[in-house]
């Protein structure tokens, strides 16, 4: 469902030199799979989700959703994808159900059907008690809730989350993994980014950890803990430092 | 749900879907409330009533001042009751005629003396007069009689009851004129040659006077501004607020073009302005309806020719202007990364955008098609001259405004959506929005940009300069050349940190440094470039100053001949050398280094192909020449200009310029020693001959300065033959 192949991008820095944020990363996520992207800051995972939302242009390689290319076909990946960015992207004066309400309207649903699927998501999302109060008074939970809503709003395939429980308690973070584990059972490819691996360590079917914008491992939780070093615990968090400590840390430039 | 109960997404179905989000969020901003609802119908109430209380109170004050006053007269003296029948009497008399100075009422009474004193003093009596026993036969007779006025002290009668007795006594020597010409047998028309009549005078003077076209454009102002403020909140949240929210993202992957997301924008802030005008129409209405009970007498708020029309005109013209501001808005704020960086971005914009609507209402400005085309003034223009004007005269600037308002809304929407989709404006850090003025990192040269910052500051510090600068050049070219050359030039460069070498160009010609010992070739080479540029200079004058007289003779304009009268004032008052400095030293090396090596270094940038050359060479001239001012003496200082671009670029040095500028500018120095000598010529001066009266330069000065010229471009190039040849270019980088 979800296709990168040797993706590439560069920034232009502000002295004039070139930032190589993603440098010739390779992955894929199928149907009915979770897949959690690993990484310390700046090593490159926020852009290579901004490529996949279509935000970002690549400098080169190909990012495929749904077997469409976000170069090509910007609009047909955004109509198979649902992005939850990292910070919650709710507007604070609307409430959850005009939220909703107004991305069906964007992504052109009928307005019987829209209804129909903003009162689904409300249900499903558990947002029911609060549907008809301004965002800005809701709490971090409810308003990822929100968030994760609207990327559902028009039935993406895939969807693609920039550190989804970045903002919320063990609570939250939980009822947001639970969901997506029933989204990944309904058949949806998706894609995670986050720094509290064990958060995800049992929930993610595979991981790629990102480093200097190259990827420099993937694979099950099983294939990381083998791969670490032995002796020490046998957790992804251990294995992720493992990796990145035999890379060295800092981004390339 | 994919793809079922779907239509295609995009299109005005998302923009209007963007649009109706956007509106629903702006509407529940209280900021927006206040400026579109409020303010309008707050303002306007508040300046109509305190400028009617102006109005009344100054009115009022009028009325005061003209109207009748009830004067107490009291008379002593022998002569005192004769006066009195005789002011009774023209007091009569004058009623019988309109008069707008006349006392309402006199109350006269004859006293002793003593007694009137008495009554001045405790201001019983406005005024006293002691009339002598022989007043009467006097004023029947041919004698004069004197009458001493004493007015009351404490409190002293107004200024008006003054004016009014002045009046009556005015009545009385006009009667008593009168019957002494009837007694002389001299009609009474004997005195009234002349008497003017006005028919039409009681219909014109009840005709109130109309004060909408007088009021019309500062309100009209006053609407562009507050129309622009209702755009100002809902423009801010619409993109920057998206981004500072962290929602701009969830909203640029909806299956939608960037030009529709802006579209959709534009419309929610557009609805909302167009709702700050309506508000601000209806109360301008409603205040004008209860301020026309309110005016004074002879005042009407009501147009001559109906309201439909010029309404009409101006709801056009406004609503242009609503779209113009809303896209601006938007255009503005797209780059910034929170409200409050919008909000710094918009401000100066929305004060700069209020100053052109204000220039509307500058004397003379009517709605012809070119001016009405001009942004934010040309709507209020229009809409003004409907109100002022006969209704057929707007159609074609309405037309013009309006296609200019569409145009520029159109493109100032195109890009907003490039900015809104450029990666660089959307991920960018916080400090990015002030980029543009942080000081730059070290390089070769400056941008064509940084090349004319200096020459605006310059033309800057030139006007104000005039105010400063004393009229005797000594002092005056040595401020003007610090104030406008020099200060903003060392504080360009200090900011900047370029290669200033490299810059300027500071190098012997042929491009070896100023340090660097030369062989003969290259002694030989400098000499012969110099010695080039001198003839040259010298040519120029003489070509130039010949041109200058045939085409325009003596008849320059006045700052010219002011010019030329301090310049032989400084050349005949001042010591020689300290002419030459000022007149040409400091002028010489001073602009040469602004002109030839900042402005063309950067009109021409690095590694600049031939044709990127002549157009910096070009450009700079003309720069050259615009700093000059005076019309008379831009063709000539055009041509200097070239040569001494030209003559830098060939040789890669800023000297060959400067020695160029420096003979060019002595030449007045060497004719007046030819002419004579300094003492001579001073001499010639007070003697009362014009120094300036030259009206044409002698053939053979003619040739001999063309022969010049041609000399100079020749030895000129030699001398940069023998650089290339003695390979004193090899390395050079400019």
């Amino acid at each position: 469902m979800i296709e990168v192949v040797d993706l590439v991008k560069h920034y232009r820095a502000s002295d004039g030199g070139v930032v190589k944020a993603v440098d010739g990363v390779s992955f894929g996520v199928a149907a009915g799979e979770m897949v959690g992207l690993l990484g310390a800051n700046g090593a490159g995972k926020t852009t290579t989700l901004r490529v996949l939302a279509t935000l970002l242009k690549p400098t080169s390689g190909t990012a495929v959703v749904g077997g469409c290319d976000v170069c090509t076909d910007p609009v047909g990946v955004r109509q198979r994808l649902g992005y939850v960015s990292a910070t919650t992207g709710v507007p604070d004066r609307l409430t959850p159900r005009e939220v909703l309400d107004s991305f069906g309207r964007l992504h052109g649903l009928e307005p019987a059907a829209r209804r129909a699927r903003v009162e689904q998501l409300l249900d499903v999302l558990g947002l029911r008690s609060c549907a008809d109060r301004p965002a800005g008074r809701l709490s971090s939970g409810q308003r990822q809730r929100v968030s994760l809503g609207r990327a559902l709003v028009h039935g993406p395939p895939a969807l693609v989350l920039d550190e989804p429980t970045n903002a919320l308690d063990v609570v939250g973070a939980r009822d947001l993994l639970e969901l997506l584990a029933e989204l990944r059972s309904a058949g949806h490819a998706i894609l995670l980014s986050t720094h509290r691996l064990h958060e995800i360590e049992q929930r993610c079917d595979r991981f790629v950890v990102i480093h200097g914008g190259r990827v420099v491992a993937a694979g099950t939780r099983q294939d990381l803990v083998a791969a670490a070093p032995a002796g020490g615990p046998a957790t992804l968090e251990a294995a992720f430092f493992a990796v990145i400590e035999t890379r060295g840390l800092g981004a390339s430039s | 749900m994919t793809g079922a109960g779907r239509n295609r997404p995009g299109g005005l179905h998302a923009a209007l879907a963007i649009a109706r989000r956007d509106l629903v969020e702006f509407v529940r901003d209280r900021r927006t409330l206040v400026v579109t609802l409020i303010l309008p119908v707050a303002m306007y109430p508040m300046l109509a009533l305190s400028t009617a209380l102006g109005l009344r109170t100054a009115a009022t004050e009028i009325q005061v001042e003209r109207a009748p006053a009830r004067i107490a007269v009291v008379l002593s003296g022998d002569g005192a009751d004769a006066l009195a029948r005789r002011i009774t009497a023209a007091d009569a008399t004058a009623r019988r005629r309109p008069r707008s100075v006349w006392p309402a009422q006199i109350r006269l009474e004859t006293v002793t003396a003593a007694e009137a004193k008495r009554r001045l003093d405790a201001a019983e009596a406005d005024v006293w007069v002691d009339v002598p026993a022989d007043c009467d036969r006097l004023l029947d007779g041919a004698g004069t009689v004197e009458l001493p006025v004493s007015w009351a002290a404490k409190p002293p009668p107004p200024a008006r009851v003054q004016e009014q007795f002045t009046a009556v006594m005015t009545e009385v020597a006009d009667e008593a004129r009168r019957r002494r010409l009837s007694a002389a047998g001299v009609p009474a028309a004997f005195l009234e040659p002349v008497r003017l009549t006005f028919p039409g005078e009681t219909a014109a003077a009840a005709a109130p006077k109309q004060i909408v076209p007088i009021v019309a454009g500062g309100v009209l102002v006053l609407l562009a501004v507050l129309t622009l403020t209702g755009a100002f909140y809902p423009a801010i949240d619409a993109i920057a607020g998206e981004k500072e929210r962290g929602t701009i993202e969830t909203l640029l992957i909806a299956p939608c073009a960037a030009r529709d997301i802006v579209f959709g924008k534009f419309l929610a802030v557009f609805a909302i302005t167009l709702v700050t005008l309506v508000v601000n129409v209806a109360s301008i209405g409603a205040t004008a309806a209860v301020a026309g009970r309110y005016l004074p007498a002879g005042l009407s708020l009501e147009l001559p020719r109906g309201v439909v029309w010029p309404a009409a005109v101006g709801v056009a013209a406004f609503t242009g202007l609503a779209a113009l501001a809303s896209a601006t808005c938007l255009a503005v704020t797209t780059a910034a990364k929170s409200g409050k960086e919008a909000q710094n971005t918009l401000t100066p914009v929305i004060l700069l955008v209020s100053a052109l609507a204000g220039t509307a209402l500058l004397p003379g400005m009517r709605a012809a098609s070119p001016v009405a085309a001009v942004p934010f003034a040309g709507q209020v223009l229009v809409a003004r001259t409907a109100f002022d004007e006969a209704s057929g005269g707007v159609a074609g600037p309405l037309a013009a405004t309006i296609v200019s308002s569409l145009l520029l809304t159109w493109l100032l929407l195109g890009v907003t959506a490039l900015m809104l989709t450029d990666e660089d404006i959307l991920f960018r850090g916080p400090d990015a929005a002030t980029k543009g003025l942080a000081r730059p990192s070290r390089r070769e040269r400056p941008t064509v940009v940084e090349g004319v910052v200096p020459l605006v500051a310059g033309l800057a510090a030139l006007w104000y300069a005039q105010g400063l600068t004393p009229d005797d050049l000594t002092l005056a070219i040595p401020l003007q050349q610090v104030l406008t050359v020099l200060g903003p030039l060392a504080l360009v460069v200090w900011w900047q940190r370029v290669n200033l070498v490299r810059t300027f160009s500071v190098r012997w010609p042929g491009g070896m440094p100023l340090g660097a010992g030369g062989s003969g070739r290259h002694v030989a080479s400098l000499t012969a470039c110099l010695g080039g540029a001198g003839l040259v200079g010298a040519g120029l004058f003489g070509i130039g100053a010949a041109a200058l007289l045939a085409v325009k003779g003596t008849a320059l304009s006045a700052e010219a001949e002011d010019l030329n009268r301090r310049l032989l004032h400084l050349m005949l008052e001042r010591p020689g050398w300290l002419a030459w400095c000022l007149m040409a030293v400091v002028p010489a090396v001073c602009e040469e280094f602004l002109f030839r090596g900042w402005v063309l270094a950067a009109f021409a940038g690095a590694g600049a192909s031939l044709r990127r050359l002549a157009v910096a060479v070009v450009a700079q001239a003309a720069c050259f020449a615009l700093f000059h001012l005076l019309p008379e003496r831009m063709p000539q200082t055009f041509a200097l200009g070239i040569a001494l671009g030209a003559m830098t670029v060939a040789t890669h040095s800023i000297l060959p310029a400067i020695v160029c500028h420096l003979v060019h500018n002595s030449i007045p120095l060497g004719l007046v020693a030819l002419a004579g000598g300094r003492a001579a010529l001073a001499a010639a001066a007070e003697a009362g001959g014009s120094t300036t009266d030259l009206t044409g330069i002698p053939p053979w000065g003619v040739a001999a300065a063309v022969m010049g010229m041609v000399c100079g471009v020749a030895l000129f190039a030699v001398g940069i033959r023998i650089a290339h040849t003695a390979g004193s270019s090899k390395g050079d980088d400019a």
